[in-house]
């Protein structure tokens, strides 16, 4: 996106002077909205950064939370929308790269990926092209680089058909006495590793700072190829420059390339730098201004100090890694860019790396009232074993074992709750010991469309639920805010409530925010957003990994406990679109105090043994969770809807299919049942032990004797798994 | 009607990356020393055989098919559409 | 006390894994050994692990069999000296002429990561030295090229007399042959298999409904190095 008159006004206020055509690139891929966040800024302070075991918080490429008291974890999101829907192969894969060197910068070791994806409907033919692209983009590059794919999130919706939603998280592991933090001296050299530096990816940034035009087919400067081999050799390279406490600062080559790399570099740390360009190595013949701004990918930056340059050039050249001695740290606080000794640039580092920010106006349009309706008057009941199966069915449910098969989930051998049998991951940390960690991703982009504020905070609640429910305690949130275009009013204000949800409940449930992107722009080629989306990466402590709790059913005769009270909130529910194709009402309530007691309880039933398997109620409702929990298990189950909890319900879908917040699924031991029970009356948590776990292939669901529904599980497993077909029998 | 062989060669464009042509020409051509070959490019190779009147009409098929079913990335890939000496 | 390499090329990643089951789990010497230092004669056992030497291009495995680290593994198999090919590893052996066959692309056309079931014919050599014939091994799989094709000339002349790994009817994954999911030299000194047995060594890994099968394979060789086989 080109600088504004304004913005080319101040930088020549900065420089005293007209600037070089060097210089307005250096500023144009600098202040775009990717680099700066101008449009954000200020509303990002919002949110609560601030932890007891907060390292690093935001600022850095990466955050650092201390994950126990000898180690951190680094985590942290990153969109790659735009890419992804002009190459959705590449985009995607090159989305993985980047989030990989983010991590890398704080010298932790990459140990598990996430992709969190919110695409179009399988059977629209654009959407699947899209859809196996970016799938197989992430298998083809995470696998190749050695990093597990481990958890993640998807969504299906036909607001996605052509502008894709692709977050992608990365989790390090580093003890707390190697974490690379950074103590840059005057002098200390500037080192590019990794890739050549092409004409491939010029300006890309600007480029995720604009809608998509009509005719994406022109877009080639900014579509880049993933090179996973160079991108492992980084990663193995770093390890043992890391080990051996040969760098004393890493930063990614990313948005803005060079250019922002450096400025940021030096703004931080109050440095300038003489940077000499012809040193660069490089792929093709480029001008200083292209070298500048090229977004090639797998490149790095590490500043290394005099005296080891020579040990840690010996690495690199053994390690088969390409890089470049480009220049060295200065005192003065402006960076100096030559080429073949003729002075390109000047310009001081901390006004090139902060542009002003900018407040932009704020209003709701007339659509969001839909979230704020009742529903007062919904169509007749259908067959609830009708309903049930369109729910498992539902690409938004259906088992995503299509997608997680194609990832290499188990290299690093720590993956000990794997896909598709947990709410979150759990992965060892593989030091000795028995703990771990566990992570996801959620989003809702239905709720965050319909109610942007309880919809974000939502998000928040549900990641929460996911690690409680696998027995982890959440420690940190990162986030990923996609929304439309920051310059109208009226996207603006759904990525303003968006922020403000998030902020809201991440406070309530004391989870530090330490980390986040935001994605601008995400409109199809008519100028409408797509279903902006709050997605949360969360992660939870896990003392002991042996003791983690999928939600496969696992022995008849245990007992069935609803955790928490179910309401009518069938507002934005899955239900009410698959069955009556209504995406409207109030969404279900945010309940942070429900919220913190219900997981107190589930925690505590998880590390005194009491239960076998845990399952958090969300897309779908209760109905959906417990028919997963009994597929998953291969196990039948029967449940008197008597005995669930429940307040204000006036019909047996709403209590079936209510997305009501706060609610967990639990098989309890038959033997430890009275135990659980006290547990929950002295926590004060509402339970209902509403049913059993049986040893026949069959759901069945009573109002008192009467029954309501009896379903074959074969037949249901065949509807939950119908996702494959969906795909590869779609267009 | 008769049988006609349509090959489709789907490549990078020119200003496009291709990591795994460069791998190949890296550590695989030059490390065993042929210096006479400078570059590696990859692609791929789809062989067609299609029942048309005509070898035009044939290779008008092949490419309304390759556009329309996305069998190439106009974004990314060239394509050459030919018959099969 | 024996020592064995674990052979690295770029993009090699299971490594750390197949180190991690030598030493914490079975109690071997082990190390990694980066391509270009490694020198056959220093090692009673040589493993090459699983990943994606050079990006898996060209085929899998094929860039790595023509470094001089693979040309060494023959003068180690002349010297009976034990070879074990993981995944990758196993697709060298093959792309090396080490071992009989090749190893296509998945027929489901994409790569598969999931638990599987094998069983072992005519178990022979120190990497099968504690498995009875016949037995199942339960381990994960996770490779896109992994389809085994062998002729069946060959099949016939030299895989039947060999010790061979099969995918158990209904857990052929990608289509191989035969349901070929490993296979050895008739003596089996040298072994490769698609399966990832470091990932199946640990019962803390191991999804309900399978047992961790790969561990035997490991504790063979740690027997074998120590008394024969």
């Amino acid at each position: 996106m080109p600088l504004t008159q304004d913005e080319v006004e101040e930088i020549r206020k900065i420089l005293g002077r007209e600037p070089t055509v060097e210089e307005l690139a250096m500023f144009e891929a600098q202040w775009s909205e990717h680099c700066s966040y101008k449009s954000s800024r200020l509303l990002l302070k919002l949110l609560p950064t601030e932890g007891m075991h907060v390292v690093v918080g935001p600022g850095r490429d990466a955050p650092a939370v201390r994950l126990f008291k000898d180690f951190a974890i680094v985590f942290k999101i990153e969109s790659h929308n735009h890419p992804s829907a002009v190459d959705p192969y590449d985009g995607a894969a090159t989305g993985i790269g980047g989030i990989v060197r983010d991590i890398l910068t704080l010298g932790a070791k990459p140990v598990a990926l996430l992709d969190m994806l919110y695409m179009g409907e399988p059977w629209d033919p654009h959407a699947n092209w899209l859809i196996r692209g970016i799938v197989k983009g992430i298998s083809d590059y995470g696998n190749r680089i050695g990093v597990p794919t481990v958890a993640g999130d998807t969504w299906f919706d036909y607001a996605f058909n052509t502008q894709p939603l692709v977050n992608v998280a990365c989790v390090g592991i580093v003890p707390l006495n190697r974490l690379v933090l950074g103590s840059i001296r005057p002098g200390d050299y500037i080192i590019i590793m990794g890739n050549a530096t092409g004409r491939d990816g010029l300006l890309g940034s600007s480029f995720a700072s604009k809608p998509l035009a009509e005719d994406t087919d022109k877009e080639i400067g900014a579509v880049q190829v993933g090179d996973p081999l160079t991108e492992k050799l980084l990663i193995d390279a770093l390890q043992i420059l890391v080990s051996r406490r040969l760098v004393k600062y890493i930063k990614d080559l990313g948005g803005g390339g060079l250019t922002t790399a450096i400025s940021e570099t030096c703004a931080d740390h109050g440095l300038g730098a003489a940077i000499e360009l012809e040193k660069l190595h490089i792929r093709q013949k480029l001008t200083p201004l292209e070298l500048l701004v090229s977004e090639s990918q797998e490149r790095m930056l590490v500043v290394v100090e005099p005296v080891k340059l020579s040990e840690v050039e010996e690495i690199l050249r053994n390690y088969d890694v390409m890089y470049s001695v480009i220049g060295r740290f200065t005192e003065d606080g402006v960076i100096k860019v030559f080429c073949n000794g003729v002075k390109v640039a000047e310009v001081p580092a901390k006004e090139l790396a902060r542009p002003r920010a900018v407040r932009r106006v704020s209003h709701p349009p007339a659509e969001a009232l839909k979230g704020l309706k009742p529903l007062y008057s919904l169509p007749p009941e259908p067959s609830y074993e009708e309903a049930l199966t369109k729910l498992l069915s539902s690409p938004n449910i259906a088992s995503k074992r299509w997608i997680y098969e194609q990832y290499d989930h188990e290299v690093g051998v720590r993956t000990v709750v794997k896909p598709g049998l947990g709410d979150a991951a759990v992965l060892r940390l593989l030091d000795g010991s028995s703990r771990g960690f566990a992570i996801k991703g959620d989003a809702n982009p239905r709720y965050t469309s319909i109610d942007p504020f309880n919809g974000a905070a939502n998000s928040v609640a549900e990641c929460f639920r996911n690690l409680v429910a696998v027995g982890a305690k959440p420690i940190a949130i990162v986030d990923e805010l996609n929304a439309g275009n920051p310059e109208k009013p009226e996207h603006f204000w759904y990525f303003e409530m968006m922020l403000k949800g998030l902020a809201w409940m991440a406070e309530e449930l004391r989870l530090p925010v330490v980390g986040g992107k935001v994605s601008f722009y995400n409109e199809d080629h008519r100028g409408r957003q797509v279903k902006p989306t709050t997605t949360i990466v969360g992660v939870g402590r896990v003392k002991d990994v042996s003791r983690a709790v999928t939600m496969d059913l696992k022995e008849s005769d245990s007992v069935i406990a609803v955790v928490g009270v179910t309401y009518p909130e069938l507002g934005g529910s899955e239900y009410l679109y698959k069955v009556f194709g209504l995406e409207e009402g109030e969404i279900p309530r945010p309940r942070p105090a429900s919220e913190l007691r219900n997981a107190k309880l589930i925690l505590k039933a998880v590390e005194l043994g009491l239960v076998n398997a845990v399952h958090d109620i969300s897309v779908g409702g209760f109905a959906v969770a417990l028919a997963e929990m009994a597929i998953l298990g291969n196990l039948g189950v029967e449940v008197d809807l008597d005995l669930v909890h429940a307040r204000g319900v006036m019909r047996l879908d709403e209590l079936l299919f209510s997305e009501t917040q706060a609610r967990y699924v639990v098989e309890v031991k038959s033997n430890r049942v009275e135990e659980f029970k006290r547990l929950a009356q002295r926590m004060g948590v509402c339970i209902s032990l509403a049913g059993r776990v049986l040893d026949k292939p069959v759901l069945i669901l009573l109002k008192g004797s009467k029954t309501i529904l009896s379903a074959d599980l074969g037949l249901l497993r065949d509807s939950y798994n119908s996702l494959e077909k969906a795909i590869e029998g779609g267009a | 009607m008769s049988t006609h062989l349509v090959e489709v060669i789907i490549t990078s464009k020119a200003g496009v990356r291709d990591p795994e042509g460069e791998t190949i020409h890296k550590h695989l051509i030059l490390k065993k020393g042929y210096s006479a070959i400078t570059s590696v490019r990859t692609g791929k190779y789809l062989l067609m055989t299609v029942n048309t009147n005509s070898a035009e009409e044939a290779l008008k098929i092949v490419k309304e098919a390759c556009e329309k079913l996305r069998i190439y990335n106009p974004i990314v890939h060239d394509i050459e559409v030919r018959l099969r000496a | 006390m024996p020592k064995i390499a674990i052979v690295k090329f770029p993009g090699t990643n299971c490594d750390e894994d197949v180190k991690h089951v030598l030493v914490n789990v079975v109690g071997l010497e082990a190390e990694i050994v980066w391509y270009k230092e490694f020198s056959v004669n220093k090692w009673d056992a040589i493993i090459l692990p699983g990943g994606f030497s050079y990006g898996d291009w060209l085929r899998a495995g094929a860039i790595a069999a023509r470094t001089q680290a693979v040309d060494e593994l023959v003068e180690a198999r002349d010297r009976g000296v034990p070879v074990l090919g993981i995944c990758n590893g196993f697709q060298i052996l093959v792309e090396a002429g080490l071992l009989p066959g090749a190893l296509l692309y998945n027929d489901v056309g994409r790569f598969v990561c999931k638990w599987i079931r094998t069983v072992v014919e005519r178990p022979r050599g120190p990497w099968l030295a504690l498995v009875r014939d016949g037995q199942v091994l339960d381990m994960p799989v996770a490779h896109a090229e992994g389809r085994y094709y062998v002729d069946e000339e060959t099949y016939i002349s030299t895989l039947l007399k060999s010790p061979v790994l099969k995918y158990l009817q209904g857990f052929n994954p990608n289509g191989s042959i035969h349901n070929v999911a490993g296979v050895g030299s008739e003596d089996g000194v040298v072994f490769g298999l698609m399966p990832h047995p470091e990932r199946a060594s640990e019962e803390l890994l191991v999804p309900r409904g399978f047992s961790p099968g790969g561990r035997v394979i490991f504790e063979s060789i740690a027997h074998s190095l120590k008394r024969g086989w």
